[in-house]
């Protein structure tokens, strides 16, 4: 791999100088002719029978232009379940609910006139919590659970709360546990909480006179809103347009169909021009979607000798109002059983309805919850077999030839979870830890990690390349760069790919379903490594199809070829060459006559045999891909405050190759820190009528420069992976898995208390330190 | 009711005509067609849209825009000239501090303010200015950075006489 000129090394993102200046173009930047406004109403409580809406005062502002209401409205969409609505009809489930919309010439104007629509609600019960509406005596809150159209690989419980369930059964299941000498089990809490980017979500929708639809959103998703929009309206696909401007951070929650469906909705009642809605910080967090609100139960059992012999979980997901969004995280969040070979498990995850904002994506698509538990589980299980937390991970962990919980076999080529604990070991463990102090109490902590992508199983990304007559390449792919550096990746592997320099690869800008090629959506972590893929592939091809037009200059055949770059020559006398400029449009003859191919390609790439679940046993290929890695911190806790100060996070990923390396930092260090704040601050609050207490980031808290780790150290280990371009692999989501874990491993290391549930603010630690100090003071 | 508003932005002489309930961000993005400045949050909480007015850095969506009246506004369109950008941009990219880049901007403002006063600011000084600007994406570290080499790049230039 050594020979790698231009993967392997840093490279400027190409949208840098855009970025800084102010003239990178995001959704609300875009202002076309005639656009209008549209502002959405929502209820006061988060479930209630919706009686009257009267819109005559507010049809009488200034600057309305129209009132839009889902009186009249049919439409239901969905991906996975098909039970969304572009706006309420006859009731509202969850506080972000469209109950009807204003259209009007100014943002201002709009919004004034939103509060003059008066709405006559019926109370019903508000659910929270899966516990909760999982009752036998609650109020349903979607009567026709069961009938919604759906994937084949969910199963819904009809007349329950329940939207799917999932279970998974590998060995003798649950009765493996009587084998088992020790055994540990806890519920943890992953509270709600939002991707929070820092550009909110918003969408224009245009329906044009002559029948087609043109949108722009802040969406990762084009395609998938192309294909929905035309389902809802009756078009074809290609008479959807969708544009995806630059995006100020997605996390997860600008994937899938979230807000879409009902700008168009609304535009689609001013036909001709265009309708620009965008969430206010307040209506990010109530009208998007939301994140987590996972409970799971979760036990294991291990042989004396600490090899595991069992794991059972219960992930109870509170999916929000409409689970469409929700219930793919709810199977990831199920399967997953962290990088550990268990050889038999029964899992079991229920998508539960809620009246809280829809559950989606977020950094890590559910793999953080059972990672959360089982991390802390084993910290515990060794504590009984009084066996080093590190010791009784590497009796068990994954690799060559061992079995996932999916059944699917561990592959040399999906890296070495050994390696990166070896290297977290070494950075936090190696050395003593200080001990206590006047002022604080020092703990360490550890955790292992694995993910895979979650998605459907024809997910594939495309990729079109164009020689130009300079010799330069244009690249064009339907992938959405968020910040991860999608772009400084198709330019380093693509130029690696065709040994040009990277400043002969221009790389698309705004993604276009005219033009770009067909991409699903872009998660899972998945772009390096399909999308990397696709550009080798397109390379390859364009490679080829210059040799074919030098075989007619160079008057011999394609096989007697070799390329360089610059030129196709003949291998037998280098001499004897052709330069790739006199290619790109076929080659002209002395005549003028031309031959050969005009030099332009298209590949796409796919995981191979990724499948869907098995409905019998929950196992089928849903990783296929895997990024491995290992995660450790060392930290003090103040013993007058509870406040803990991270001193320093150690990660380590198999990441197969490095590709940019101050991109690669870039995203552990910033994925760590999002886990920071799922750990310390992170928690949506809801009051008792389902309404969002801490709609903003002033009280919705995440982490600022302050609260940063003192030091992070980042290192890769390399095993090449299978499928991803020069063996490189996926690592966006996978910084965020092992933080909590290791955090509150770290914490019981230091005051010797479990936690168990998500944020652990300095408060309860302070409580913590208290209790101990009680039960101390009564024991002497 | 409408009130006219004169000032300077970016170097230039302007006349707006403003509604009381208007900020400065909603002029600059609605009415001047300035969008480097971003709208992040409802409550001046995330810094994205931090703008210089007489040399200070502030929410310019808290700024009252009836407040502008003689005022001197510096944006980040304002900040680089032609092909030539700012040190303190450049700094941001060879750090590594630039991802999703809704943010950018807002940091950029902030730290011109700053150095505007003080180039060698301390650390902690550095840490009051940017504690004021939320990222999601970077986990701060080569925004610090891309300070510090902010600071070293401006040196250098006045070394060299730019």
């Amino acid at each position: 791999m050594s020979d790698l000129k231009y993967v392997g090394t840093y490279v400027e993102r190409p949208d840098a100088v855009n970025k800084v200046t102010g003239k990178a173009i995001f959704l609300d930047d875009i202002q076309l002719p005639n656009m209008l406004y549209a502002e959405i109403l929502t209820p006061p409580i988060a479930h209630a029978k919706i009686k009257s809406i009267d819109t005559s005062e507010a049809e009488r502002s200034e600057g309305v232009i129209k009132i839009v209401t889902g009186a009249n409205c049919n439409i239901t969409y969905g991906d996975c379940v098909r039970d969304r609505y572009p706006m309420a009809k006859d009731k509202v489930r969850y506080i972000g609910d469209p109950v009807a919309a204003v259209i009007a010439t100014s943002r201002y104007y709009a919004s004034q006139a939103a509060k003059k629509i008066k709405v006559e609600y019926e109370r019903l019960p508000v659910y929270l919590d899966a516990l909760d509406s999982m009752k036998v005596d609650a109020v349903l809150i979607h009567e026709k659970n069961g009938e919604y159209w759906h994937l084949p690989s969910y199963q819904p419980v009809p007349k329950t709360n329940i939207a799917m369930r999932y279970f998974l059964k590998k060995g003798a299941g649950e009765d493996a546990f009587k084998d088992a000498d020790v055994i540990a089990e806890g519920e943890f809490v992953y509270p709600f909480g939002s991707s929070a980017a820092i550009e909110p979500h918003g969408t224009i929708a245009w329906f044009h006179e002559d029948g087609t639809i043109e949108i722009w959103s802040s969406s990762i998703c084009p395609f998938i809103i192309q294909e929905d929009l035309a389902k809802t309206y009756g078009k074809p696909v290609s008479d959807v347009r969708v544009h995806i401007p630059e995006i100020g951070g997605c996390f997860g929650y600008k994937s899938d169909v979230t807000i879409e469906e009902t700008v168009a909705y609304i535009a689609s009642f001013v036909p001709g021009r265009p309708v620009k809605w965008v969430a206010t910080r307040e209506e990010d967090f109530t009208s998007t979607l939301i994140a987590h609100g996972a409970r799971i139960r979760m036990k294991i059992g291990a042989k004396k000798d600490g090899k595991f012999t069992a794991i059972k979980s219960t992930v109870f997901h509170s999916v929000g109002a409409y689970a469409d969004t929700g219930v793919n995280v709810t199977q990831a969040a199920t399967h997953t059983v962290g990088p550990y070979e268990f050889p038999n498990a029964y899992l079991e995850g229920l998508s539960v309805y809620t009246n809280t904002p829809p559950v989606g994506a977020y950094r890590g698509y559910g793999y953080q919850y059972p990672h959360f538990a089982l991390e802390r589980l084993i910290n515990i299980l060794a504590r009984k077999l009084n066996m080093s937390e590190l010791e009784l991970r590497e009796k068990n962990y994954l690799s060559e030839g061992k079995v996932t919980a999916l059944g699917e076999k561990i592959w040399i080529s999906h890296g070495d979870v050994k390696k990166c604990a070896d290297n977290v070991k070494n950075a936090i463990f190696s050395h003593d830890k200080p001990k206590e102090d006047e002022e604080f109490y020092y703990g360490r902590g550890f955790a292992a990690i694995v993910k895979g992508p979650k998605g459907t199983p024809n997910s594939a990304k495309g990729c079109y390349m164009k020689l130009n007559i300079d010799g330069s390449v244009s690249v064009n792919m339907g992938g959405a760069e968020v910040g991860q550096g999608l772009r400084s990746v198709v330019r380093q592997v693509a130029a690696e790919a065709l040994k040009i320099s990277p400043e002969k690869v221009r790389v698309y800008t705004e993604i276009d379903t005219q033009f770009s090629p067909w991409e699903w959506q872009t998660i899972g972590s998945m772009f390096t490594v399909q999308g990397g893929r696709a550009i080798v592939r397109a390379s390859e091809q364009l490679i080829m199809q210059l040799k074919k037009n030098a075989s007619y200059a160079l008057k011999c055949d394609v096989e007697m070829l070799e390329y360089e770059g610059e030129y196709i020559y003949l291998r037998a006398d280098p001499g004897i060459r052709v330069s790739v400029k006199e290619l790109a449009r076929g080659y002209m003859t002395e005549s003028g006559v031309t031959v050969g191919d005009v030099v332009q390609t298209t590949s796409a790439e796919r995981l191979p045999r990724y499948s869907n679940p098995d409905l019998k046993t929950g196992q089928g290929n849903m990783g296929v891909n895997y990024t491995f890695g290992a995660q450790g911190c060392e930290i003090r806790i103040s013993k007058k405050t509870g406040e803990i100060f991270i001193d320093h996070f150690a990660s380590s990923f198999d990441i197969g190759q490095v590709i940019n390396p101050v991109q690669l930092r870039g995203q552990i260090v910033g994925g760590v820190v999002m886990g920071i704040g799922s750990t310390f601050f992170e928690q949506l609050k809801f009051n008792e009528v389902g309404k969002i207490t801490n709609p903003h980031f002033s009280t919705y808290r995440f982490p600022t420069i302050r609260d940063i780790p003192q030091k992070q150290t980042v290192d890769f280990v390399e095993t090449p992976d299978a499928v991803g371009p020069f063996g490189a692999r996926g690592i966006g989501e996978h910084p965020v898995l092992g933080v909590a874990s290791s955090i509150l491993n770290a914490i019981y290391d230091a005051i010797g208390v479990d936690f168990f549930e998500l944020p652990v603010t300095s408060e309860k630690i302070k409580e913590a330190l208290d209790r101990r100090k009680t039960k101390e003071a009564n024991n002497a | 009711m409408l009130e006219r508003i004169n000032f300077k932005i970016n170097g230039k002489q302007v006349t707006v005509e403003v509604e009381s309930w208007e900020k400065l961000l909603d002029i600059l993005r609605d009415k001047l067609k300035l969008t480097g400045a971003k709208r992040g949050c409802d409550d001046g909480s995330c810094g994205a849209c931090i703008v210089l007015v007489n040399g200070n850095a502030v929410k310019s969506c808290l700024f009252p825009a009836s407040k502008l009246e003689g005022a001197e506004i510096l944006t980040i369109e304002g900040l680089s000239k032609d092909f030539i950008i700012n040190p303190i941009q450049k700094a941001l990219i060879d750090s590594g501090a630039v991802q999703c880049g809704f943010c950018t901007p807002g940091i950029i403002m902030e730290l011109k303010a700053l150095f505007d006063k003080n180039k060698d600011a301390k650390e902690e000084e550095l840490y009051s200015s940017l504690e004021k600007h939320l990222c999601r994406c970077t986990g701060y570290e080569t925004i610090i950075e891309g300070a510090k080499l902010a600071q070293k790049y401006l040196k250098e230039n006045k070394e060299k006489g730019g």
